[in-house]
Parts: structure tokens; C-alpha cells; sequence
């Protein structure tokens, strides 16, 4: 396996003090350039499989990149026998345009790891999860009371996982099913599914409405805190020194059926908030700078024991060498960070608008 | 029928308006991404297929101390084909085409030159419709080329069919260039790669029955098909220098 | 905005639409051969293109003669076939001459360590008697301790008690700056740090621009080790560009008092040669570094070479469109400020 691959990048003690310093101070000074609130650029593309329901691919500036292909076939329901029986058809009819689960399928595949290796697992965990958080997306593939679409979303990261992969692959994800489209249905009511096979004729799995809010797919964003500073769109460098890591899942809900009352509040998009996970940032597992008055490479005396090392070390100024952050997430933290890709005018609203400029095909 | 044998001989077109002796249309780029040694895409007709190649870097080494291991990575990916299948690594006939073209570039390549390294070669493919194999060669020589990984030459692969079945049993029937799926699904092929557009072949593979007095033929289309192929590919590699150069001197 | 979306690149690399079917007599290459005895017939029918090796922009592809004359040396990039004198490319690339060494210089190509080279490096493992350093190379290079000044000054012998101390000098994750002092039979190289130019890194940030050769990256050059005078207040930032591609960018630490004795320089600095601990570095500085990081790392992805020029210039260039347009995140040079930049160095040029 090539050594960049590794999932802990090896970044030296003082590179490490160095990006923590840079990044806690106000406003924080990224080893790019950007702003907080700022993100790479990144290249997206649609609609490039014609084999495919729908189909999308997006660069990062880091060089990764993914594809997402998702089809979908016509699969029969199973049939319900649970309390059908005794109770009638009453269930049956509370059952009406419901979706299950398992009717999506959800693959991450990411090279030079096996299908059931933690990570992929646990990616298309946290995807499903975002997905399927309301259980309005599966009532998308209800097609009659007898058959279903079945979707399979196909998600793979063509290059080597050199930063956490998740917010490539949420959000060329989200052009994937954004573009996704069936044939429409010509036949009615529970007959067998009988298609028009003009594609034109085609309705998307997240229809247009004319005003400009519609229904979306969730967005998963990467957020990360050093030392009380919020920065999107981490690089790999910057994970390293990151106090906390947020997965937040954001999805939008189509205004029209709430009528004019949302929009008197002035708010341009309905964001809702989906799934919130923390992730183990790798600043965890890095090892601590030996300050030099320890290090008898450089004039210092070292400890004659492990106990007095640390003794020592925990009296030192704080921030003249790295240290491992230590101890949890401040819940004020976490509720600033998803606060801040919420709020009105931020970071989520901002990622919608601009996915919305991707040229829908 | 993919190939109606009653209309292909009164005007001698395949059905997707093809002759004999023609390829479908190649397109190819290479360094798609840089964050990675080398990398390239090839479309063959509706076979599309995306190589990475990352190394020769630090470690292995294991088979032969002298030398460079290639070790081979193919996805297929799910919506690839006509049907949503999943196939796993452990497929007997990924696994048959891993090592084809594993042994293939071990013997063109120089990895005498970087011992105790390994060059890795990661192909995805994106949409299949025949000459799969052919399409994976192709791409990982554009790939290599682009890691400048030293070579002896190209390894262009196409592949060559016959136009009518082996149960038919006709011996007249015509070579044909550059199968697609449907073409595959029903007549004898087979897949040949030569190195640098010369009559050496280095990989000659053939799955179907086929009457012996057939295969001369056949293997003279495909041969001149990887002809073609190099030539084609060649100038992928020519016009991506152009741009390299000119963009280099600011 | 915060995000910016961009279309593929128009496909520049893509080819124009072709037939199938070449015409025998290709346009682009016509057949001047020139005098230095080329062998104009490759080994396949048509379109053999002759090798023209007298302009050095033209690529050669693998499998492409350079040259039948014997007169010539093969050096890297090429092979000669079986049983002949023909000198045969084996990567894309252009051709180089030294004195009668035929050589082809690949377009892209991991680093390929030759003596003398300074390098920027990242040990990896750290062994009983000496580091296995990262810098990019097929395999990984060796740092002996014998290799590196030991604290205390030069002449100091080594004893055992370096041996178990070596995790003190160099751990896994440090970064360092070495020259290659020789190559072993497998092309691995080994390394030194004997000068005082040479040890452990800190105050900066790290980069890697892959590849090199003909096109963009790190090529050698005169100088690989320059210092910046910075705008707005950052005073003197240090640069190191490690011939494998792999960049150092600093605060410059004024070297111990001038004109003290020789040896009381090794001392002084011998005790800040092994720190991890950084020194005071202000916010101004630290502004200046991640320009000059962000100004690389935009050469890079516009294919440029990566040298004290193009490098200084850009900077310039990117300090003048940052001072035009205040604010947060002004040094982002990913989007569309990066085009301007680019535009202001092609004009000055």
C-alpha cells in the first residue's frame, strides 16, 4: 500500500504546533489563505453515464475525486402479511405510498480497501443515514401497492482517501440524485408497472417545482473547531489539529406546501437538520512535541522517569509545543458549529446555492 | 440477432453501422488526476474505463528483490452494465483479467530499473460494452506512460470476432474488429494486444470455439486493430506533451 | 459566496473528433530529417515518425527511435533493442544531450535521487543505527547516525549512547533537510545532514508538489534555498525547495551572532538544531507564509515550474491583486483570484 494512503498523515511536532497556532488565532490563518466559511473550489460534472439513472462526478482541489452512479430497477413488494389478516384492509391503506428502507441500497467503494473494511462501512452508514433520516425518501420510490423502485446508489472514490472523503462523496451524491430520473409510469393503480419508454418523457426522483425550492437531497459538510475557531471544508493538514470534528447532515424541505407564512419569514431556503455525528479527529492519535528544555539533543535534561516527564510537561507554557488535544466536545461547541451551518445566510444555505448552479443537465 | 446475417451480406454493415475493419471511436486523456503518479480515461465506443497509477513507491518487492512488483486493482463498478450487478473482487473473471494484465506489463516494463518498489495500478471500470479487456490495456498504458514509468513500447489491445457463429460452422465468414457486448454475447471472439503496433503479440486471449481455419484471420484483424489503437493513443500522448511543455514555460 | 463550483475544464485534453481510420500519411510530423544519422524507419508500417532530436520541444513516446548512430551513449529513458545500435525511448518526454549521453526526460516522473541533491524528507521509521527518510523516491533513503552532526560540535565522537538516544535527533514525523551523499546499487539513496544548512525543521509549513520533468514541479536549479523579503509586515520568510518536489517554507531565523569564533557557532547552534519547539512567529509572518504556500501551490496547478523565479514574481503578483481586494480570505488564490494572479505574472513576463 502507498504510504499516502495511510489514514494518519505523519506531520512532524512542530509542523503541527505550528498549523494549531495559526488556526487558533483570530481571525484563524489557514495554511491556504481561506476563510473560515470558505471552500476549496471543486470541479463537478453530470449526467456522464448514459447507462444510469443519474450520474454525477466531482474534483477537489486536493486531487480526490468521485462518481456516483445510481440506477434503479422495478422490484416487487413484499407482500405485508403482518396484521392484513385479522384487521383488514385498514393497515394496508395506512401503508399506502410508504417506502421501506431496504429499498435503497447503498455501496461506498474506496480503492485499495475491502467492501467490509471499517471505512467504507461506516461511510455508507453515515450517508444512508442522512438519507433516510425523515423516511421521505424512500416514499419517493413507491411506485403501487404490489412494486417499487429499488435504487442502488453506487458511490466510488476513484483516488486514494488522502483527506476524510465524506463531504466529497455526500455531495456528488447529492448531484447524482438530484439528476435522477425514472420513466414515467403509464399504467394505473396496482396493475403490473407498465413504463412510457420515451425518456424525455422522464420524471426526475426529486421533481422541479417552478419556484426556485424544491425538495433536496441531504448535504453532509465537514466542520472542524480549533480552539473555539469554526473552519468548513478542513484539508487533511488542518484535520490534523482539530479539536472537533462534526459530520452535520443537512437537507431542504419544498416551501409550497406550507404556503406563505415561511416565506413572510423572510427565509430563503427551509434547511433542516438531519443527522449530526462527531468523528474522532486524527489530532488524537498524533504524538507530543518534546519542548526542548526535555530534549538533551538540545541542551535540555530529560526526565529520569515517564511520571516526572509528564509532571514536566504539564507545567509547561501552553502552546510552546504541541500537544494532543485531550477531553471531549463541549456541547456549547457542538451547538455553535451546527448554529453555524444553519443559520440564515450560512454555510449550508450557501452550499445549496451553489450546487444549484451545476448545470442540471 | 446482433448481427443478422442476411442483411450484414447483402451491405455489409454491422448493426451499429460499422464495417468489418472498423474500430468504434477511441477517445482518451491522461492525467485526469494529479493528484496521483499517473492517471488516464479511455472510451471505446460505450466501454469506458479510468486508470490510476500510483507509485513505484516504497514497499514490496516480495516476489523478486530485483525488480518492481505490479500489483493490479480492477472495480467494476455496479452500474456498469446493462443490469445494476455488483462484482466482487474475488470474481474468477476479474481475477483472470488482474493477471493478464499484471504479467502483461511486468514483462514490458523496466521494473528492473526500481527494485524493492511497487507499482500500483488501479483501474475502474465506468460503463461496459465489449473489448473490456482490450479497454483496461489501453488505458493502463496511457496511465503508465503518463507516471513515466519506462516501457518498452506501447501495449495496445482491440479485439476480433467472426461473423457468424461456431455452430454455423462457415468458413468463409468474415473477421470482424472491435466487438461490442451484444456482438461478444454472440459470436466467436478474441482479445489480442501487441507491443508498439508490431506483429508481437503479448496477450492473445479467446474464451469461444472456433473452427481453427477461422482464428488465422481473426488474429490478423486484431492485430491490425492494436495498430490502429497505437496510433490513436499516440497522439493522446503526443498532444498532452504539447500542452505540458507549453504550460511549463509560463 | 463560500463555494465556488466550477465545469469541467473545456476538454482541452480531449481529442477532436476523428475517423477510425488514419490517413497513411499523418500531417503533423514532415520528414526533415536532420544530419546527425536518425533512423527514419520505425518498426511499424506507416506514420513512422522520424525522431527529430536536434529540437528539444519535440516529445518522444515509448518505442520511438531516437537514434541508429552508434556514436551515441544511452542514458535514462531509453533502451537499445536486441542486437542493434538503435537508441529507443522508453517514456514521453524530450530529448536531452550531455556531451554524447542520449537521455530522454520524461514529462512527469517520481523523483530519481542523484548525489548532491538537496532534499526535503520525512523519517518514517526510525532503526537502531540510522532513519529511513520519505522524499518521494521510488523507495525510501537512509540517514545514517553517522551521518548527521551530533550536538556538542563537530568533532564530538559518536558513542552508544546516541545509539539510544536516536529517537532524541530524529523521530518518525520530523521533517528535515538533507543532502544525498550517495546511491546504492538499488537506487535507494543515503543521506547526510553535515552542515549547518542542513538538520530538522520547524517555524513553517510543509508542501508537496508531485512530479517532475519537463512541465510543471520543482526542477534544478542554482539556487534551491532563497530567502523572501515579505509584504505587510512579515519580514523574512525562508524558502526550501527539496529537488524531490517537496517544499519548506519558513520564518528565517537570524543565524547565531556573525562574528563570533567558528566553534562557538557549531555550539550555539547545535542546541537548537534537534528542536521541535517553535519560535515566536507573528500573525503578519504567518499571513506571508500561507501566501507564499498558496502562491506554489497555484504555479503547480497551472502546470508551471516551480523555481525562485516564477515563484517570486507570482508572489508579487498575488501581493498586489491581495492589497486591491481586502478581507478574509484574500489569500485564497484557489478561485477566481488565483486567474487574476496568473494574469498579472503572464503580463509581466
Amino acid at each position: 500500500m502507498p504510504s499516502s494512503m495511510s489514514q494518519q498523515i505523519l506531520l512532524s511536532p512542530a509542523e503541527l504546533s505550528y498549523l494549531h497556532t495559526s488556526l487558533s488565532s483570530s481571525p484563524p490563518i489557514r495554511p491556504d489563505g481561506r476563510s473560515s466559511t470558505q471552500f476549496r473550489p471543486l470541479i463537478a460534472e453530470t449526467d456522464i453515464l448514459p447507462g444510469t439513472n443519474g450520474s454525477a462526478r466531482i474534483c477537489f482541489a486536493d486531487g480526490t475525486e468521485a462518481i456516483v452512479g445510481v440506477k434503479a430497477e422495478v422490484e416487487k413488494s413484499r407482500a405485508r402479511y403482518t396484521h392484513a389478516d385479522e384487521d383488514g384492509e385498514g393497515i394496508v391503506e395506512e401503508d399506502e405510498g410508504r417506502g421501506l428502507n431496504e429499498w435503497v441500497e447503498l455501496c461506498v467503494e474506496i480503492p485499495g480497501m475491502r467492501d467490509d473494511d471499517s471505512m467504507p462501512v461506516f461511510l455508507a452508514a453515515m450517508m444512508s443515514e442522512a438519507l433516510l433520516a425523515d423516511g421521505e425518501f424512500t416514499r419517493r420510490l413507491y411506485i403501487n401497492r404490489r412494486f417499487h423502485w429499488k435504487l442502488y446508489l453506487d458511490i466510488l472514490l476513484l483516488s486514494q482517501p488522502s483527506s476524510y472523503p465524506l463531504p466529497l462523496l455526500s455531495l456528488t451524491t447529492h448531484l447524482a440524485l438530484l439528476l435522477t430520473k425514472f420513466p414515467r409510469l403509464k399504467s394505473e393503480k396496482d396493475e403490473d408497472p407498465l413504463f412510457d419508454d420515451d425518456w424525455d418523457a422522464s420524471v426526475f426522483l426529486y421533481p422541479r417545482s417552478s419556484t426556485k425550492s424544491f425538495d433536496r437531497p441531504p448535504v453532509t459538510l465537514l466542520v472542524m473547531s480549533v480552539n473555539g475557531n469554526i473552519m468548513f471544508d478542513p484539508s487533511k493538514e488542518e484535520l490534523s489539529v482539530a479539536e472537533v470534528v462534526l459530520a452535520v447532515s443537512v437537507g431542504e424541505r419544498s416551501r409550497s406546501e406550507e404556503g406563505d407564512m415561511v416565506i413572510d419569514s423572510g427565509k430563503t431556503r427551509d434547511l433542516r437538520l438531519l443527522a449530526v455525528r462527531t468523528i474522532d479527529p486524527p489530532s488524537r492519535l498524533t504524538h507530543p512535541g518534546v519542548p526542548n528544555a526535555l530534549n538533551t539533543a538540545t541542551g535540555g535534561s530529560a526526565a529520569d522517569t515517564s511520571e516526572k516527564a509528564s509532571g514536566q510537561r504539564e507545567t509547561m507554557a501552553e502552546g510552546s509545543v504541541w500537544q494532543p488535544p485531550r477531553g471531549g466536545a463541549k456541547r456549547h461547541q457542538i451547538a455553535a458549529m451546527i448554529q453555524k451551518v444553519l443559520e440564515q445566510g450560512g454555510v449550508a444555505e450557501e452550499v445549496m446555492a451553489g450546487l444549484d448552479g451545476v448545470d442540471l443537465g | 440477432m446482433p448481427l443478422d446475417t442476411s442483411s450484414y451480406s447483402l451491405a455489409l454493415l454491422r448493426l451499429d453501422g460499422r464495417r468489418w475493419n472498423e474500430l468504434r471511436r477511441i477517445t482518451a486523456q491522461i492525467s485526469t488526476m494529479p493528484s496521483a503518479d499517473g492517471s488516464s480515461y479511455l472510451e471505446m465506443g460505450n466501454t469506458k474505463v479510468l486508470c490510476t497509477v500510483t507509485g513505484p513507491c516504497e514497499g514490496g518487492g516480495t516476489r523478486d528483490r530485483d525488480r518492481a512488483d505490479i500489483r493490479v486493482e480492477l472495480a467494476i463498478a455496479g452500474f456498469s452494465g446493462v443490469d445494476r450487478k455488483r462484482v466482487g473482487r474475488g470474481d474468477k473473471r476479474v481475477s483472470e483479467m488482474v493477471s493478464t494484465i499484471q504479467s502483461t506489463f511486468a514483462s514490458t516494463l523496466f521494473t528492473n530499473l526500481y527494485p524493492q518498489s511497487t507499482i500500483h495500478i488501479s483501474l475502474h471500470v465506468l460503463s461496459q460494452d465489449g473489448s473490456l479487456l482490450a479497454a483496461l490495456l489501453n488505458a493502463s498504458t496511457l496511465a503508465l506512460i503518463d507516471a513515466g514509468i519506462p516501457m518498452r513500447d506501447y501495449i495496445t489491445a482491440s479485439t476480433a470476432g467472426s461473423t457468424s457463429s461456431y455452430s454455423s460452422n462457415d468458413e468463409s465468414a468474415d473477421p470482424l474488429l472491435d466487438l461490442n457486448t451484444s456482438e461478444e454475447q454472440e459470436l466467436p471472439f478474441l482479445t489480442v494486444a501487441t507491443l508498439g503496433g508490431s506483429d508481437q503479440v503479448s496477450v492473445l486471449v479467446m474464451e469461444t470455439r472456433v473452427q481453427a481455419g477461422r482464428l488465422e484471420g481473426m488474429l490478423a484483424v486484431g492485430v491490425d486493430g492494436c495498430k490502429q489503437v497505437r496510433e490513436i493513443l499516440d497522439d493522446v500522448v503526443r498532444e498532452h506533451g504539447k500542452e505540458v511543455l507549453k504550460s511549463g514555460r509560463l | 459566496m463560500a463555494i465556488t463550483i466550477l465545469a469541467p475544464a473545456p476538454a482541452a485534453a480531449a481529442l477532436p473528433p476523428r475517423d477510425h481510420v488514419r490517413d497513411s500519411n499523418d500531417d503533423d510530423d514532415s520528414d526533415n530529417s536532420d544530419n546527425g544519422g536518425v533512423n527514419l524507419q520505425g518498426d511499424f508500417d506507416k506514420g513512422s515518425r522520424p525522431a527529430k532530436r536536434a529540437r528539444h520541444t519535440d516529445i518522444i513516446t515509448p518505442g520511438e527511435t531516437v537514434t541508429d548512430d552508434s556514436q551515441w551513449m544511452r542514458g535514462h529513458g531509453t533502451y537499445i533493442a536486441p542486437a542493434s545500435t538503435e537508441i529507443i525511448a522508453t517514456v514521453a518526454g524530450t530529448v536531452q544531450k550531455t556531451n554524447k549521453l542520449l537521455s530522454v526526460r520524461p514529462l512527469r516522473a517520481r523523483y530519481t535521487p542523484e548525489i548532491g541533491d538537496l532534499v526535503v524528507g520525512r523519517i518514517v521509521e526510525v532503526q537502531s543505527k540510522r532513519w529511513r527518510v520519505d522524499v518521494g523516491a521510488p523507495v525510501f533513503a537512509g540517514l545514517p547516525l553517522s551521518a548527521i552532526n551530533l550536538p556538542g560540535g563537530i568533532l564530538r565522537k559518536r558513542t552508544e549512547t546516541d545509539e539510544l538516544q536516536i529517537r532524541t535527533f530524529f523521530s518518525e514525523g520530523d521533517l528535515l533537510v538533507a543532502e544525498v551523499q550517495s546511491l546504492h546499487q538499488d537506487g535507494s539513496a543515503s543521506l547526510h545532514t553535515r552542515s549547518l544548512k542542513f538538520g530538522k525543521l520547524r517555524n513553517g509549513i510543509f508542501m508537496s508538489v508531485s512530479g517532475m520533468g519537463g512541465g510543471g514541479g520543482v526542477v534544478r536549479a542554482k539556487r534551491q534555498v532563497w530567502m523572501i523579503h515579505t509584504a505587510g509586515g512579515g519580514g523574512e520568510v525562508d524558502v526550501i525547495l527539496g529537488v524531490n518536489g517537496y517544499i519548506w517554507i519558513s520564518k528565517h531565523i537570524e543565524a547565531a551572532g556573525g562574528d563570533t569564533a567558528i566553534t562557538r557557532i557549531e555550539e550555539k547552534i547545535s542546541s537548537t538544531v534537534y528542536s521541535s519547539q517553535n519560535d515566536e512567529i507573528s500573525v503578519e509572518t504567518r499571513t506571508e507564509i500561507a501566501r507564499i504556500g498558496s502562491v506554489i501551490q497555484l504555479l503547480v496547478q497551472e502546470g508551471v515550474k516551480i523555481e525562485e523565479e516564477t515563484i517570486s514574481k507570482a508572489y508579487e503578483a498575488a501581493v498586489g491583486v491581495a492589497s486591491l481586494n481586502q478581507g478574509e480570505g484574500s489569500g485564497y488564490l484557489g478561485g477566481e483570484l488565483g486567474r487574476i494572479v496568473m494574469a498579472d505574472v503572464g503580463k509581466s513576463s
